[in-house]
C-alpha cells in the first residue's frame, strides 16, 4: 500500500506527532495531574525541579507545581485556538466568498469592513476588544476570532476571484446553474487548499495571541493556569528562578511549532508550483 | 495607473471614518474613564470640585456632541489633549512614532539580512537535510512568543551596559553605534520570527524561477551561467518578498507593543498600551487614527509595487 | 588598476582597524576629567503625570514634587512634623495657627517666597474650581490671615488635629501667583522653592532637575544633577542599579527586593510603610451586612501567612491604624478578631445562618496595587472555614470602575494611610467619608471619628483612637492585613539617602554618590 502522501512529507509528520503530544496530555489532564494546579504551598514557594519533592518542573512564587499547572493550561490553548480560529474562519470565509463572487459594489462593502479591521495591528485589536468586553476566558475566543476575520475574508476572496474567470465555472452558468450552485459545488471545494494552510497557521498564531493577551494581564486570568500567565507572573521571579518561565515558554513554542510545522508541510504539498526542482 | 492610485486613495477615507467612529464609540464602552483613574481610590471632591473635574475631563456632555466637536477639531488639526497630562496629543505621538517606526525598520533589516541569503541557500539545495534544517529552525523562529524571548534577552543581558535601552532613547544621528547597538536586541526578538517567514517567500519563489524550462537549460551550460540565472532568479525573487513584508507590516508594528514594554523604548506601541489602560480617549483616537492611515498607505504601496511588477495583476484591478 | 586596488584596500584596513577600538568600552561617556557635575540617576517605574502640586493625584508625580517644591511643614525621617517654610508656629488655641516664615527663600524664578505667597497657595487648594484633592486634607480653615511679610495667621472653623500633618503633603506646596497665572497650571512647569529645578522633561523617557542655587537650607542639595528614568520592568530596575546605570530605585515588588537582599553590589533600604493592604468588605450586601460573617473572615485570614506569601515577609502586620504609627498603633494581635480561629469562625457562619459556607466573589487586579497575590493567598485560606470565594480578577481601569460603582462584594485594595490617625481614617471609615467605599454607616465610629479629630490633648486623643481602633476590629468593615515595606534599591556608592516611610524621596536632597 502507497503511502498517504502527507505521511511522506516530514515536516508536516514532525508537526502531527507534536500536535498529538500534546492532545494527548490534554486528555490525561482531565483524569490525572501530578499535583493539584491551584494548591498553594508556603513551604514550597519557588523550588527549583527535583524529582525528589515530586515538582519535577518546579514551583511557581505561591508552591504551585508547575508541571501541573502546563498539563491543565493545555487544554486552554487548545480550546482557545480552536474556537478562535473556527470563528474567525467561519465568518471571514463567509463575508471572502461572498464579496468575491459578487463583485463590484457588495465586494467594496464586505472588504471596506474587512479593511477597517484590517487597519489595526493585530495585537493591539485584541488588546482594544478584551478591554471593552472584560477579561474572561470566553472574550478572548471573540476577540482573537474577530481579528483572523480579514485575513481569513482576503484569502478566500483572492481565491473566489482567481477562480472566477475559469472555464468550468463558465461552462456551468451557460448551463443554467444558479449562483449557491456554483458556489457550492464548484467556488468552495476548490479554495481549501490554501484555506487549510492558513488555519493550521491561524491555530499556531492564536496560541501566541493568546499568551501574549495573558501576558498583559488581559487574558486568562490567575489562578487559573494559562502558559501566557504563568509567563507574566514569572516574568519577576524569572531572574533567580528561571523554571517558571522556561517550562511554559517551552510548552508555548513546541505546540506553536507543531502547528508550524504541519502548515508548512501542508504547504508544500499543497502548492503544485513547488515540486522538485532537482 | 493613476486613476486607479487615486481611486485608492479615495478609499481611505471611508476606512478612515469608519476608524474614527468605532474607536470613539467603543473605547468609551471600556468600564471605567479617565477621571476615576486620576481620583483613584484615595482623593475625595466636593460635588462643585466634581463638576470641573468633568468638565475638565470632557464628561459633561452627550458622547455623540463630543463627536462632532473632535472631528471638528481634527479638521483644524488639532488633535486634542490627553486627559492625563494635559498635553498636546499630536506632538506626543509624533516624537514617539519614529522611534516605532525604527524598531519596525531594524526587525525588517535584520529578518531580511537573515532570511534571504537562507531562503536562497534552501532553495539551492531543496530536500536535502540542510532545506530541513533551515526550515525547521525557521519555523521555531516564527513559534517564540516574542515577550518571551525579549525578557530572557533582558535577563541575559541586563548587566552588560548598552545592550538595553534601560528607558533611554539614543537617536541615530546622535550617536550611531549606541543606537544601533541599543535596538539589536528588540529587533532580533521581533525580526527572528519574521525572518522565517521571509526565508520561506525567498526560497519558494526562487523555486518557481529556478524551475523554469531556460534555467535547467543554463544548469547543463555549465557553473557560470547557472550563477548568472541564480542571480537572476534572486532579483525576481525579491519582489514577492517585498510584498510579503509590506502586508505583513501589521504583524511587526504589532509586535513593537510588547517590545517597547519589555525593554523599556519610549515608541507609540507602549503609549498605546498605557493609554488604553488610562482610558486617555484623545490619545487612543489619535493613535488609533495615525496607525489606520500608515496601514492604509503601506497596504496601498504594497499593492502598487506589485501591481506594477505583475501585470497580471494591474489589469484584474483596472479591471474593477 | 592593481596599485589603486591595493590603496582602497589599505584605507578599508585602516577604518576596520579603528573599530574594535569605537567599540571598545562600550562607546561610553568622554573620559574622565575631574567631574564638574555629580550626577544621580533614579530609575522610577512610572512616569510623572503632570507636575501641578495642586492637582496631581498620581503617586510618580509626587515623586518629582517631593524635590522641586516645599511646603509649610515636613515630615523628617522618623515621621515627624518638622520646619519647612515654616521656621516656626503657635496655636493659641484650637482653631488659631500662626506661622513665622523662613526669610530669604527665593522661588526658582528668583523672586523671594512670602506671606502672601502662603495665602495664594493655600487659597488656590481650596477653590473649588481648581478641584484639588489637597482640599478636604484642609477643608476647615475658615480664614488666612496675611499679618506681615512673614508671619501668616490660619483660622479653622472647627478644631482639626490633624492640619499640621495635612500641611506636609504634596498637594500643599506653595506656589507662586505669577507662575499659575503666566501657564494656566503647572502641569508642565515647574516653579518651586524646592531644592532642584525643573531643566528638561522627556515624556516616558527621562526627566532631569538641577540644583537651585538659591536654596534656603545650607550646603544642600547635596548633588548637582537628578535624573529620572523610566523604565515599567521592575526586573530591569534591579539590573540598572546593579550595572551601574541608575543609583536609586524605587521598587515594589517583594520578589525582586528578596533577590536584591542577597545580592553584595546593590543596597536595599526596607522600612515599613504607611500604606495598608486590606480585605474590605460591601457591608451593604448580603451576606457581608451582617457583623458575624465578616467577623468570620477576619478569623479565617492569617495575616502572617499572607505576608509571607504575598510580598516575601516584606511588611508587618497591622490593624487600623498603620503599625509604623507607632504613637497611635495597636498591634493586631492585641485586637479582636486578630488571631486565626477556624473553630469559631465556623461556629459565627452557622450562627449568622450560613453552617455551610458560600461562595462569592473578590474583586482584584494584577497590578501592585490591586493585590493579586493577596486574593489568591486568602482564597486559599477561606477554604479552611467553608468558604469558595471566586476571583474577579479585573483590568486596572476596571477595577478603580468597580470601586467607584460600589460594585463588589469584597476586594482587596491599598489603600495610602497616615501617621496622623484623624487623615487615614475619617475619609475612609466616617458614614460622610469621601474614600467611604465599604459603606459602612455606624455611629458609634462615628463619634469617635469627630472626637478624636478635634481633641488636642495627646492623653485624651491617645484614649479615643485606642477605643476606634477596638471598635473597628469588632465591627470588622473590613479587614486590616499588612503594611508593606517601602523599598529602595541603592548603588552602594550613594551615601546619605534616608527612607521617609510614606515614599518620599525628598532626601535624595541630602544623597551623594561618592565613587
Amino acid at each position: 500500500m502507497k503511502t498517504p502522501r502527507l505521511l511522506r512529507n516530514g515536516i508536516a509528520v514532525a508537526g502531527l506527532v507534536l500536535i498529538l503530544l500534546y492532545v494527548f496530555i490534554s486528555v490525561i489532564s482531565f483524569f490525572w495531574l501530578p499535583f493539584d494546579p491551584l494548591a498553594m504551598d508556603a513551604k514550597q514557594i519557588l523550588q527549583s525541579p527535583s524529582f525528589s519533592t515530586g515538582h519535577v518542573f518546579g514551583t511557581d512564587e505561591f508552591g504551585r507545581d508547575i508541571l501541573s499547572r502546563i498539563m491543565k493550561g493545555t487544554s486552554v490553548s487548545f480550546i482557545i485556538s480552536i474556537s478562535a480560529t473556527s470563528l474567525g474562519a467561519v465568518i471571514g470565509i463567509f463575508m471572502g466568498v461572498w464579496a468575491g463572487y459578487l463583485g463590484g459594489k457588495a465586494d467594496n462593502i464586505i472588504m471596506r469592513f474587512a479593511d477597517i479591521l484590517f487597519s489595526f495591528p493585530s495585537l493591539l485589536l485584541a488588546i482594544f476588544i478584551m478591554a471593552i468586553l472584560g477579561e474572561h476566558t470566553y472574550n478572548v475566543v471573540l476577540a482573537i476570532g474577530i481579528v483572523y476575520i480579514p485575513q481569513f475574508a482576503r484569502i478566500s476572496r483572492g481565491a473566489i476571484i482567481a477562480l472566477k474567470g475559469n472555464e468550468f465555472i463558465r461552462a456551468a452558468k451557460s448551463n443554467g446553474a444558479g449562483r449557491s450552485y456554483i458556489l457550492v459545488h464548484h467556488l468552495l471545494p476548490n479554495i481549501t487548499a490554501p484555506l487549510i494552510v492558513q488555519i493550521s497557521l491561524s491555530l499556531s498564531t492564536a496560541i501566541l495571541l493568546e499568551s501574549a493577551l495573558s501576558f498583559l494581564g488581559l487574558g486568562v486570568q490567575p489562578p487559573n493556569p494559562s502558559w501566557g500567565n504563568m509567563l507574566s507572573s514569572a516574568r519577576k521571579v524569572m531572574m533567580f528562578a528561571p523554571w517558571t518561565a522556561v517550562y511554559p515558554g517551552l510548552a508555548i513554542v513546541l505546540l506553536v511549532l507543531g502547528f508550524n510545522l504541519l502548515g508548512d508541510g501542508l504547504r508544500d504539498m499543497l502548492d503544485p508550483r513547488l515540486r522538485n526542482v532537482r | 495607473m493613476g486613476k486607479y492610485i487615486f481611486k485608492r486613495l479615495l478609499s481611505l477615507i471611508p476606512v478612515l471614518i469608519g476608524v474614527s467612529l468605532i474607536v470613539f464609540f467603543l473605547v468609551r464602552m471600556i468600564p471605567g474613564s479617565a477621571l476615576q483613574m486620576y481620583m483613584g481610590t484615595q482623593v475625595e471632591a466636593t460635588p462643585e470640585q466634581m463638576e470641573e473635574l468633568k468638565r475638565l475631563f470632557g464628561e459633561d456632555k452627550p458622547i455623540p456632541i463630543l463627536y462632532i466637536e473632535w472631528v471638528g477639531n481634527l479638521l483644524h488639526g488639532d488633535f486634542g489633549y490627553s486627559l492625563r497630562t494635559g498635553r498636546p496629543v499630536l506632538p506626543d505621538i509624533l516624537n514617539r512614532l519614529p522611534i516605532s517606526l525604527e524598531l519596525t525598520l531594524y526587525s525588517l533589516i535584520l529578518a531580511l539580512l537573515i532570511g534571504i541569503p537562507l531562503g536562497v541557500l534552501s532553495s539551492l539545495h531543496q530536500n536535502t537535510f540542510g532545506d530541513f534544517l533551515n526550515r525547521v529552525v525557521g519555523l521555531i523562529g516564527l513559534s517564540l512568543p516574542q515577550f518571551w524571548l525579549a525578557a530572557l534577552m533582558v535577563i541575559a543581558f541586563s548587566n552588560s551596559s548598552g545592550w538595553i535601552p534601560m528607558g533611554n532613547y539614543i537617536s541615530f544621528f546622535e550617536a550611531p553605534l549606541k543606537n544601533l547597538k541599543m535596538f539589536f536586541l528588540p529587533s532580533l526578538a521581533i525580526g527572528f520570527g519574521f525572518a522565517a517567514v521571509v526565508m520561506r517567500y525567498t526560497r519558494n519563489s526562487m523555486l518557481e524561477v529556478l524551475q523554469m524550462d531556460y534555467i535547467r537549460t543554463a544548469k547543463a551550460k555549465g557553473l557560470r551561467y547557472r550563477n548568472v540565472i541564480i542571480i537572476h532568479a534572486l532579483k525576481n525573487a525579491i519582489l514577492p518578498v517585498i510584498t510579503v513584508t509590506g502586508f505583513n507590516a501589521g504583524y511587526l508594528l504589532g509586535g513593537s507593543i510588547v517590545i517597547e514594554e519589555v525593554f523599556a523604548l519610549p515608541g507609540m506601541g507602549r503609549l498605546a498600551l498605557y493609554a488604553i489602560n488610562q482610558r486617555d480617549y484623545p490619545v487612543i483616537q489619535a493613535i488609533v487614527l495615525v496607525i489606520a492611515t500608515l496601514f492604509v498607505v503601506v497596504n496601498l504601496v504594497t499593492d502598487l509595487i506589485y501591481a506594477l511588477a505583475d501585470p497580471r495583476i494591474r489589469l484584474i484591478e483596472e479591471k474593477r | 588598476m592593481k596599485k589603486r586596488n591595493l590603496f582602497v584596500l589599505c584605507i578599508v584596513l585602516l577604518m576596520l582597524a579603528t573599530v574594535p577600538v569605537v567599540f571598545a568600552n562600550g562607546v561610553s561617556e568622554t573620559p574622565a576629567v575631574a567631574q564638574k557635575a555629580t550626577t544621580l540617576t533614579i530609575g522610577v517605574g512610572q512616569e510623572a503625570v503632570g507636575l501641578d502640586p495642586h492637582i496631581v493625584t498620581a503617586f510618580s508625580s509626587m515623586r518629582r514634587l517631593d524635590l522641586l517644591y516645599s511646603r509649610l511643614v515636613r515630615l523628617d525621617e522618623n515621621m515627624k512634623v518638622v520646619p519647612d517654610l515654616a521656621e516656626s508656629w503657635e496655636i493659641p488655641n484650637n482653631l488659631t495657627y500662626i506661622f513665622h516664615l523662613k526669610k530669604g527663600v527665593k522661588f526658582h524664578n528668583g523672586r523671594e517666597m512670602v506671606a502672601e505667597d502662603v495665602k495664594y497657595s493655600l487659597e488656590r487648594v481650596l477653590d473649588p474650581t481648581t478641584a484639588s484633592p489637597g482640599r478636604s486634607y484642609i477643608s476647615s480653615i475658615k480664614d488666612i490671615e496675611v499679618i506681615d511679610e512673614y508671619t501668616i495667621k490660619l483660622v479653622l472653623s472647627a478644631p482639626l488635629a490633624s492640619l499640621l500633618d495635612a500641611l506636609t503633603s504634596n498637594n500643599i506646596s506653595i506656589v507662586p501667583k505669577e507662575a499659575v497665572e503666566a501657564n494656566g497650571n503647572l502641569q508642565r512647569v515647574a516653579v518651586g522653592t524646592g531644592p532642584y529645578m525643573l531643566k528638561e522633561w522627556v515624556v516616558d523617557n527621562s526627566m532631569t532637575l538641577v540644583r537651585n542655587p538659591n536654596y534656603f537650607e545650607k550646603d544642600l542639595p547635596a548633588t548637582d544633577t537628578i535624573i529620572f528614568r523610566v523604565i515599567p520592568e521592575e526586573a530591569s530596575l534591579y539590573a540598572g542599579v546593579k550595572s551601574g546605570n541608575l543609583d536609586l530605585a524605587t521598587i515594589n515588588d517583594g520578589a525582586t527586593i528578596r533577590q536584591a537582599k542577597n545580592d553584595k553590589n546593590v543596597v536595599v533600604m526596607s522600612k515599613p510603610g504607611m500604606n495598608v493592604r486590606v480585605f474590605s468588605f460591601n457591608n451593604e450586601k448580603k451576606p457581608f451586612d451582617d457583623v458575624r460573617v465578616r467577623q468570620a473572615v477576619a478569623l479565617a485570614l492569617d495575616r502572617s501567612e499572607i505576608l509571607t506569601m504575598a510580598e516575601y515577609g516584606m511588611g508587618q502586620t497591622t490593624g487600623p491604624i498603620p503599625i509604623s504609627a507607632k504613637e497611635w498603633a495597636i498591634a493586631p494581635e492585641d485586637l479582636a478578631f486578630g488571631k486565626p480561629d477556624y473553630a469559631k469562625a465556623k461556629q459565627l457562619l452557622a450562627e449568622a445562618g450560613y453552617p455551610n459556607g458560600f461562595s462569592f466573589d473578590i474583586v482584584c487586579s494584577s497590578t501592585y496595587e490591586g493585590g493579586l497575590a493577596v486574593a489568591q493567598v486568602a482564597q486559599s485560606q477561606l477554604k479552611n472555614i467553608g468558604l469558595t470565594a471566586n476571583l474577579d480578577v479585573v483590568e486596572w481601569g476596571n477595577y478603580i470602575d468597580r470601586w467607584v460603582k460600589r460594585d463588589f462584594s469584597a476586594m482587596i485594595e491599598l489603600r495610602g494611610g497616615s501617621s496622623e490617625p484623624d487623615r487615614f481614617l475619617f475619609r475612609s471609615l466616617h458614614s460622610t467619608g469621601g474614600v467611604n467605599n465599604f459603606m459602612f454607616k455606624d455611629a458609634e465610629t462615628d463619634a469617635l471619628l469627630e472626637l478624636g479629630r478635634a481633641q488636642t490633648v495627646p492623653s485624651e486623643r491617645k484614649a479615643t483612637y485606642d477605643k476606634l481602633q477596638q471598635v473597628l476590629t469588632e465591627k470588622a468593615p473590613l479587614i486590616f492585613l499588612y503594611s508593606p515595606n517601602e523599598n529602595q534599591v541603592l548603588s552602594p556608592h550613594v551615601q546619605g539617602f534616608k527612607q521617609i516611610g510614606n515614599g518620599s524621596l525628598y532626601y535624595v536632597t541630602h544623597a551623594q554618590v561618592i565613587k
